[in-house]
């Protein structure tokens, strides 16, 4: 086991990944020379050489279509799109040929394209540099998406993605780039919790609480902080939001019957409406009460020294808690 | 063979065409594609290719007859048995009359059919049932070992508002049996719940046991010995030993006994049968006893009274809710008689019988199950004579009668058959003394054994 | 207004009419760029071509009264396209792999397409027909210009393969001016990928002349991004020939990517479902009839008396058998089962698709027995 931050250890998983399978290609804006502006694949340059890490021309449909093109050529392109406000050039390419090349062909052509995109807010960045666009993608059919929330996380579900015969858009947490943890180099990914799994991150009986991203680390703050007032808050990581794992969460709701969604992503049809839906219908009587998500307002991203007050923190998380234990709360005389 | 040309949509978003001009007339030999008219639509004038190779057996319309797309154009004298007789304007579907005027893009969308909306019939098939079934991840997302999916707890499944409701009435989910489909607590169950075992709410809770009811669930015979047989604690059984055991060790209670010669009062019910006037009324020893115990409960009224221990008071009650414990198919239930001292003999029998047969039925409503101050227990139904009962939590007294034997007694200095029954009288020592509850006893022995003496009590 | 070019081809910058071997009226002519590229193309080469031509414009016309008589939902007519189709494509080699558009039919045919592939797709009953890794061929692209970069990153992976195949995009003059085109011209000039970029300027995009996307000759674009080009005249099968030749030996020789502006006309409307009496005249069309690329060919080989009335009819009898079987395929094609519109969303297995898979298939099951299968 080492320590490494996130950044760190995606860097090893494009590194181990690149070393297993020489299809693998490394492509996007100064992820060559520069190593990313992230630094994440700093040293892949060097070690597998420019007809393999390639620096793009800025052009984000660009760099995703020519890397349709290399998958048509039996490549497995791995995409860095510079900045989630970025992917939106990309779009099209992302959801009209990436997604859907499979299933026009019946699957006669393949797309084991990675995309991976440095994500969400939280780092005092400038606009469009925190965006969180991830039910756009979720509600593509044809894509798998992923958010990782550590670094061992981060290493084996990056080498998944990239060993995966579907497209992946592959969300890391800018915000904990540079956050350290445990990461196991070894580990074989067939023998890892596949890319599909969530994860109980910490057990509990009262509320269950379904996130993913960094938001995870907010999730676990406010469990600890509810401990003091003697309420138990089971915190589920979704790590794969296309497929949800809905065993792992259905099991956790039909233990606690109370349900918080929390992400930073809008909520007007943010992936927690969809995750409420599906733990209502299949947990319905279950429930003691009403699920609840704690999530960005429906605004455009905020400006930098105001972002606290767009993101769901520990305060607004329990502020729910509270609401679905019946307790007072910030809304108990408001209509939802 | 025939075939026909129904008039296609011709890619011009317009439901009808105008026959401009006919470039062939019936007995013409066409080839394949060969330009069989021209069809004026709002925007274009349009060729049409023939889709067949045949001679023209007829022309449907005219030239300057405007013609609605799927309507017959022309038909063909063809050779061989399968012309393929392309049916324009449809990719097969089953509707006839579903034609799709396109668009720019394509077939364009379906219009609306003719008639009133139907479902299509289900063929007697029973609708799925609703899919809540989480699906087993799949090999590429296996699930990890180690993780056991059956040893976790599970809470009770309900609805909503029928959570709401339990909540309201203070019964707890664990403890009700479920009726719906999939193991899902119904509306029904939980009044049906806090009908036969009364709600904490009004301090009513589940009688005291002595004939044990069938049990709740059928017991289920497990892989292990076979001479144990293991039946699930749940349900009506499980929440009457839970107010039995609260019952039990809240209340000291304390049981006295008196045994008392009944014939006279078996004597007045007879006559009470012969009487025309009480016909349909049927006036059993219960209504008698349940008459004494009212008579006698008015001289002793800590038995008619409720320890609270959260206001640190004792609540003495002016009336009497005379609580009958009833055994059902569910097992124990207590409804009670409101006011019961109000009651004469005849409106107490009444009220008995009314009371038995709801309870039998299953249908004691929540307002009889709850608010009872004292009760009466019938073991002599069973054939015992006496028992120590359990107290109805949140009273003080209950009385248990035994079964009425012809037995030697004392009668008049000699010994004689006489009716005699047993009264167990059990009664919490914190709202009376033994000198209280023996004194009460004796009151309603005396009127069992004279019931004239009922005269004497009010 | 003067234009300067900036790479070293400049041979293949001019900008006046477009290079031209055969005229109109079936005469050969000469132009010092393109004839050493066609200097072996003898009289069977030339018969081929035509033989290719008039199975190309009777597939489309086939394609037409299909759907004219309902058959197919949808026909993209590429009438009047047929040089540029069939003659680029015959210039490549089958290792080559071609990034067609929806209306390169005669693309489809040269590569081998069977008779079902044209109807199929456009009937409704599938979304592609063949497989691309047989044909090297895409499937045929809807999204404007999209095709243009997996074209270019198809060169990317030649390039790291160390091949020597070539990637070929077709488009047509609207494409110009979507973003991905424009893109692709970048990428491939930066990676000097071997790409030949086949733009067919058939005037109009549907209703749009070629105006409002080019101010300046389409070709001359390409040049700006460090990309040689050549503007040919579409409807010559022989200059196409030759100008693919030149663009194919040049990528392929690794000396990057290729522009050809192929000017040709859309004789027919934009698909089935357009009117363009709407919005051109009658004359051009005319003017345009007058250069069709099947009647120049047609005279030149008649004046070498290599085209006798014979060839024709078995030309055509040719192309009646291709396009019996098309009109077979699409009148006897078989729909889908209902579950079938959830295959193949994704390579590996998907829980919630495999769940609504389940729902649905039990949904359906409910019908009963005397219900058809849903439709």
């Amino acid at each position: 086991m080492t320590q490494l931050t996130m950044g760190k250890a995606l860097g090893a998983g494009l590194q181990r990944a690149m070393a297993d399978d020489d299809r693998v290609l490394v492509m996007g804006e100064d992820i060559g020379k520069l190593g990313g502006v992230f630094r994440i694949t700093d040293g892949l340059l060097d070690e597998f050489g420019g007809a393999r890490v390639i620096d793009t021309p800025l052009a984000e449909s660009g760099i995703v279509g020519t890397a349709v093109g290399l998958a048509f050529r039996g490549f497995r392109p791995v995409v860095e799109i510079q900045f989630d406000g970025f992917v939106y050039p990309a779009f099209d390419q992302i959801v009209c040929q990436v997604a859907k090349l499979h299933y026009r062909t019946a699957g006669k052509v393949r797309m084991p394209i990675t995309i991976r995109i440095p994500w969400a807010g939280g780092v005092g960045a400038a606009e469009h540099h925190s965006e969180s666009p991830e039910a756009y993608f979720v509600h593509t059919a044809g894509l798998r998406v992923v958010a990782v929330s550590n670094p061992q996380d981060a290493y084996t579900m990056l080498r998944q993605a990239i060993a995966s015969d579907d497209p992946v858009v592959f969300f890391e947490p800018k915000r904990l780039y540079h956050t350290k943890g445990e990461v196991d180099l070894d580990a074989h990914i067939s023998d890892a919790p596949p890319m599909g799994l969530a994860r109980v991150v910490r057990e509990g009986s009262d509320v269950t609480l379904l996130t993913y991203g960094a938001q995870v680390t907010t999730a676990l703050d406010a469990a600890t902080a509810a401990e003091d007032e003697g309420i138990s808050i089971e915190v589920v990581d979704l790590r794969s939001l296309s497929p949800v794992d809905y065993r792992t969460v259905t099991a956790s709701v039909r233990k606690t019957g109370r349900v918080v969604v929390t992400h930073e992503a809008a909520r007007e049809a943010g992936v927690g409406a969809e995750l409420i839906a599906s733990v209502t219908e299949k947990c319905f009587h279950y429930l003691e009460s009403a699920p609840v998500r704690v999530t960005g307002h429906d605004i455009p991203y905020p400006p930098a020294k105001l972002e606290k007050h767009h993101l769901p923190d520990l305060d607004r998380i329990l502020d729910a808690v509270d609401r679905v234990l019946d307790r007072p709360n910030s809304l108990s005389e408001v209509a939802p | 063979m025939i075939a026909q040309f129904r008039l296609p949509d011709l890619g011009e978003g317009l439901p009808e065409a105008e026959i401009v001009h006919w470039h062939v007339a019936p007995g013409d030999t066409v080839a394949l594609n060969q330009t069989i008219a021209e069809v004026e639509t709002a925007k274009a004038i349009v060729e049409l290719p023939s889709p067949f190779a045949g001679v023209v057996s007829e022309l449907t319309h005219a030239a300057g007859d405007v013609v609605a797309v799927g309507e017959l154009l022309i038909s063909f004298e063809v050779d061989g048995e399968d012309p393929a007789t392309p049916e324009p304007g449809r990719a097969r579907d089953a509707d006839e009359d579903e034609v799709q005027t396109p668009n720019l893009v394509g077939y364009g969308a379906a219009p609306r059919s003719a008639g009133r909306p139907q479902r299509r019939s289900r063929g007697g098939r029973r609708a799925p049932a609703g899919d809540t079934a989480v699906l087993d991840a799949a090999p590429h997302d296996a699930i990890a070992p180690g993780i056991a999916d059956d040893v976790r707890y599970e809470r009770p499944r309900s609805t909503p508002p029928v959570r709401k409701l339990a909540k309201d009435l203070g019964v707890d989910l664990a403890l009700v049996e479920a009726s719906g489909v999939e193991g899902v607590i119904t509306r029904a169950d939980v009044e049906g719940y806090a009908a036969r075992v009364g709600s904490p709410r009004a301090a009513a809770d589940p009688g005291p046991g002595i004939a044990p009811a069938a049990p709740a669930t059928a017991p289920r015979a497990e892989g292990g010995n076979p001479r144990e047989t293991r039946i699930p604690i749940r349900g009506v059984r499980k929440a009457t030993a839970a107010a039995m055991v609260r019952s039990a060790f809240t209340a000291p209670h304390v049981t006295t006994f008196l045994t008392v010669d009944v014939t006279e009062t078996m004597e007045l019910i007879e006559s009470f049968r012969s009487d025309r006037r009480l016909e349909g009324h049927r006036i059993g020893v219960l209504a008698v006893v349940a008459k004494a115990v009212c008579l006698a409960l008015s001289r002793h009224p800590e038995l008619n009274s409720r320890w609270e221990e959260a206001s640190g008071e004792i609540v003495q009650f002016g009336y009497v809710n005379l609580g009958i414990a009833a055994a059902t198919d569910r097992g124990l239930v207590v409804p009670n008689i409101k006011g019961a001292d109000a009651l004469d003999l005849v409106g107490l029998a009444d009220a008995l019988t009314e009371l038995a047969r709801v309870a039998r039925e299953g249908r004691s409503g929540l307002d009889q199950l709850t608010g009872g101050t004292f009760s009466i227990t019938n073991f002599g139904v069973f054939g015992v004579d006496a028992g120590t009962p359990i107290l109805n939590p949140g009273e003080a007294g209950i009385l248990g009668i035994g079964a009425v034997r012809r037995q030697p007694w004392e009668h008049e200095g000699a010994v004689a058959l006489r009716d005699v029954m047993t009264l167990s009288l059990s009664f919490d020592h914190r709202l009376a003394d033994g000198e209280q509850g023996s004194r009460f006893l004796r009151d309603v022995a005396d009127v069992l054994r004279q019931p004239g003496r009922a005269m004497l009590l009010r | 207004m003067t234009y300067t070019p900036t790479t070293d081809s400049d041979r293949f910058t001019e900008l006046g009419e477009p290079a031209q071997l055969l005229t109109p009226a079936g005469e050969r002519r000469h132009d010092p760029r393109l004839d050493e590229w066609v200097a072996d193309v003898d009289l069977a080469t030339l018969r081929g071509l035509y033989r290719d031509m008039a199975l190309a414009r009777r597939v489309d016309a086939e394609g037409v009264a299909l759907q004219r008589q309902g058959q197919l939902g949808l026909w993209a007519p590429a009438q009047g396209q047929e040089a540029v189709q069939i003659a680029t494509a015959r210039a490549c080699r089958t290792d080559d792999f071609l990034f067609p558009s929806y209306r390169e039919l005669g693309v489809l045919l040269v590569r081998g397409a069977a008779p079902a592939d044209l109807v199929l797709s456009w009937r409704g009953e599938v979304l592609s027909t063949y497989d691309p890794a047989e044909l090297h061929v895409a499937s045929p692209q809807i999204i404007i210009g999209a095709q243009s970069l997996h074209a270019v990153g198809y060169a990317m992976g030649i390039q790291r393969d160390g091949g020597d195949q070539v990637a070929v995009a077709y488009f047509g003059d609207g494409a110009t001016s979507q973003g991905d085109v424009n893109e692709a011209m970048v990428f491939a000039s930066s990676f000097s990928s071997p790409v030949v970029f086949v733009c067919s300027n058939n005037q109009w995009a549907i209703s749009e002349p070629v105006t409002v996307q080019a101010k300046y000759p389409i070709a001359g674009r390409a040049p700006g991004f460090g990309i040689p080009s050549l503007r040919v005249d579409g409807n010559d099968v022989l200059a196409c020939t030759a100008a693919m030749r030149w663009a194919l030996d040049h990528a392929r020789s690794g000396e990057g990517p290729v522009f050809l502006e192929a000017v040709t006309y859309r004789m027919g409307p934009h698909t089935t479902s357009d009117d363009p009496t709407r919005y051109r005249a009658a004359d051009e069309l005319e003017r345009w009839r007058a250069r069709d690329p099947l009647t120049r060919l047609e005279a030149l080989l008649r004046a070498e008396d290599a085209f006798d009335d014979a060839f024709l009819a078995e030309v055509e009898q040719d192309a009646l058998a291709f396009t019996s079987r098309m009109r077979a395929a699409a009148i006897h094609a078989v729909a889908g089962e209902p579950l079938s519109v959830l295959d193949g969303v994704y390579a590996e297995p998907h829980t919630g698709l495999d769940e609504q898979r389940g729902r649905f298939a039990a949904y359906l099951d409910g019908f009963g027995d005397d219900e058809e299968d849903g439709r």
